[in-house]
């Protein structure tokens, strides 16, 4: 998958957030993106998942340049699955009902269809008991694992999670990280931000370090993490990876 | 026996034997306080007038019906209304849910019908009250339903977002069904207040259950004969709402 | 020997003070009338809130008359009957018209008034008389509990009826047009016809006469004859014409000029 930032700003207010990316990020299959909290990484990625739109500047993902129009950004982030750090799924509905939400109502796909599709994903990542539950009764770990079977169901053209296990504990945290493993293997195109080091060196290809609302260094994941040049990453690192 | 342990469910001799007490207690209270009046009861003279009671009691759900529909659906509008872009209508809103909360029900009847109702040429009573119903209701309404939307986390907007819902559809699919429930017993308060409320439209002469047991009372001086079936009356609409609200709300039940 | 008689004097004195004393000791058990003050002027409250008028003078003398203190009790009209029968009461003096139905629930006392019902009608009106409104389409309207509410209900089946709690409310519906016509008595709907004159008309001819007297439970006929005792010997000592004369001087006027009469 490709990825191309041009000029891209953004501010909050009197803020700014996004101090004018610029980067065409080589081919990717998985991309890792870490850095400092408030550094800039959460909006970057919302802006790459259509649910912010810069000040000023372009974006490309795949071949296209993405428009920032209203309509242009609804079928961006149609064709797309995301996956937040909490509160993915609506309390009102089961798992089940959650998952064919978007395929029935957003895809047209006919409900028997989705049914089995859902159904068939649940099987695949052991959730077929927790189908008729609704998020209140499911761990932490059900309720993530639930949303990422809500965003492969619909065939993404690639996938975004927003720290996805900071919400949970060390168990939980284990059996989500296992399930995008193993959609990375599968060969489907994914960027992750996560803090967990380990887990964006173990499953990345590429990895980007955004601090002070700017990309301070991208590169192959192998070598950003076992020999990091820029300072402030050295330091973000080092803090990190202390424990 | 008629204790209920902690977390335990409670068994249905324990339920019929508790009910049984209580009926039975408040027998006894009824009857000593009838026993000390010393009051003749003349029943046979309201069961002539037993017509009244029945057409009285018809008015009354014909124009609670209608003011619960109706009040659902300026309680709506104007919570959307409240929470509108458009100043104005943002103000309207707020300003008719004020002066709507800020005064007794009896004298909006009054101003409705001898100001309002005759400036616009409504002089059908019942039309006219029941829209005065409808109208207060609207605004206790129209706060419990912005209440209700508000309540539902912005995350939940946000995640509708991603998935790719339309406005319109994150409304329909995720907010308002949350809504609705979260709605049912208030809902059914204040239909049930609608139902108590319309009594007072006898000060226009609409001929409602209370009037009606009123009149009866005035032509055959049977005071409790008169307004003892008038309160069963009442429960006789209210109880079935309370009892479906309790079933709905044990349907409905989920922590967010 | 005027030391005996001081003793003597002091000793008699004590005693008639103290048998005095023990009379007034048993207080009267005060006579409970009531009545609804919204009847002017036969019942009504002046400026401070107190109860005044025709009624309120006449329970006055007759509560002196029997030695008891005198406890106004206001009720609404159509809760007079109740209140007397569960002894909340012991007299309505309220301008009650005595019929044959009211006193299948309680006693009347002799007649002490005599009034009639007529009508107060919207400007617009062109009915000459009270068969004029048993139509469909007329809207009459009534005060709850009252004789002209009773005639409405019976003898105009094809018109509808409108029943209001308060005679102002019912006057206020037809100055509006919102009814056609007020079925009330003589002086009041003259009374409100002088206060809305662009908006209503009278037929002041009464076309069902009446007589007013004073209610007594029917458990209760020593008190019943103690009132007609009293009717009695009022109306031969000018009691009446004396009460017709501080509340009704005008209005007596106005009707011998018109034609009516009412009598007392």
């Amino acid at each position: 998958m490709q990825l191309e930032f041009c000029g891209i700003c953004k501010q909050f207010g009197a803020r700014p957030v996004l101090r004018d990316i610029s980067l065409k990020v080589p081919e990717f299959q998985s991309l890792a993106i870490v850095g400092p909290s408030g550094g800039g990484k959460t909006t970057l990625l919302r802006t790459i998942a259509g649910l912010e739109k810069p000040d000023s500047g372009r974006l490309r993902i795949g071949q296209d340049w993405l428009a920032f129009t209203e309509q242009a950004l609804l079928a961006h982030r149609r064709s797309i699955g995301t996956v937040f750090q909490g509160y993915n799924l609506f309390p009102h509905l089961t798992a089940l009902e959650n998952v064919m939400l978007p395929l029935v109502k957003v895809h047209g796909v006919a409900r028997g269809q989705a049914r089995d599709t859902a159904d068939a994903l649940f099987k695949r990542f052991q959730l077929l008991a927790h189908a008729h539950q609704r998020p209140a009764e499911l761990s932490g770990g059900q309720q993530q694992r639930v949303a990422i079977v809500r965003a492969i169901a619909i065939e993404p053209r690639f996938l975004i999670f927003d720290e996805p296990t900071s919400a949970l504990d060390p168990e939980m945290t284990a059996e989500v990280l296992d399930c995008i493993a193993e959609l990375r293997a599968e060969g489907r195109p994914l960027i992750i931000v996560t803090h967990n080091m380990g887990f964006a060196r173990e499953v990345s290809d590429r990895c980007l370090f955004i601090a002070e609302g700017q990309i301070l260094e991208e590169g192959r994941s192998a070598e950003l993490f076992s020999a990091p040049q820029h300072p402030l990453m050295v330091n973000f690192l080092a803090k990190v990876l202390r424990y | 026996m008629l204790m209920q342990k902690r977390g335990q469910p409670v068994t249905l001799a324990a339920q019929l034997l508790s009910w049984c007490l209580v009926g039975l207690l408040m027998a006894a209270v009824f009857s000593f306080a009838f026993s000390q009046l010393k009051y003749g009861w003349n029943w046979a003279a309201i069961w002539e007038y037993r017509q009244k009671f029945i057409n009285g009691w018809l008015v009354t759900v014909a124009i609670s019906a209608a003011a619960l529909l109706l009040s659902l659906l300026i309680g709506l509008l104007t919570a959307l209304a409240q929470r509108s872009s458009v100043l104005p209508l943002r103000y309207l809103a707020v300003l008719y849910v004020e002066a709507v909360r800020g005064t007794p029900l009896l004298v909006q009847i009054l101003i409705f019908f001898y100001v309002v109702a005759s400036a616009f040429g409504l002089n059908n009573r019942y039309v006219a009250g029941a829209l005065t119903l409808s109208l207060f209701a609207g605004a206790y309404l129209s706060e419990m339903i912005r209440a209700g939307i508000e309540s539902i986390r912005g995350s939940q907007r946000e995640s509708a977002r991603a998935i790719g819902l339309t406005q319109l559809q994150t409304y329909r699919y995720v907010i308002y069904p949350q809504v609705v429930r979260q709605l049912i017993p208030p809902l059914t308060g204040q239909f049930a207040s609608i139902i108590k409320d319309s009594s007072l439209l006898s000060i226009i002469a609409v001929g409602e259950f209370t009037l009606n047991a009123q009149e009866v009372n005035a032509f055959t001086y049977s005071t409790l004969e008169s307004y003892l079936p008038l309160a069963v009356g009442y429960l006789l609409l209210t109880l079935p709402i309370s009892l479906v609200s309790r079933i709905l709300e044990r349907r409905f039940h989920f922590a967010t | 020997m005027q030391f005996n008689r001081r003793a003597l004097l002091n000793t008699f004195i004590a005693t008639l003070a103290s048998t005095s004393a023990a009379f007034a000791a048993e207080p009267a058990k005060p006579l409970i009338v009531g009545m609804e003050l919204a009847y002017p002027p036969f019942e009504m409250t002046d400026t401070s809130g107190k109860p005044t008028g025709f009624s309120v003078d006449l329970a006055t003398d007759l509560a002196r008359s029997l030695g008891r203190p005198l406890v106004i009790q206001n009720t609404s009209f159509d809760g007079l009957i109740p209140a007397l029968k569960t002894g909340k009461i012991d007299l309505v003096i309220s301008s009650m018209t005595a019929t044959e139905e009211r006193a299948k629930s309680i006693n009347f006392s002799d007649r002490y008034f005599s009034s009639g019902l007529c009508l107060l009608l919207k400007k617009a009106s062109t009915a000459k008389g009270i068969a004029d409104l048993n139509q469909a389409g007329v809207k009459v309207a009534v005060k709850k509990g009252t004789t002209g509410h009773i005639y409405a209900m019976s003898q105009l089946k094809n018109a509808q009826v409108l029943v209001f709690d308060k005679e102002s409310a019912a006057v206020l519906e037809v100055s509006q047009a919102k009814a056609d016509a007020f079925i009330y008595d003589q002086m009041s709907n003259y009374r409100n016809w002088q206060r809305n004159q662009e908006t209503t008309r009278t037929l002041l001819e009464p076309f069902q006469k009446e007589s007013w007297a004073i209610g007594i439970s029917k458990d209760n006929s020593a008190l019943k004859d103690q009132v007609n005792q009293f009717i009695k010997s009022y109306r031969t000592s000018g009691g009446f014409d004396k009460l017709g004369d501080r509340y009704l001087k005008e209005m007596n006027v106005e009707f011998k000029r018109l034609g009516y009469s009412f009598f007392l």
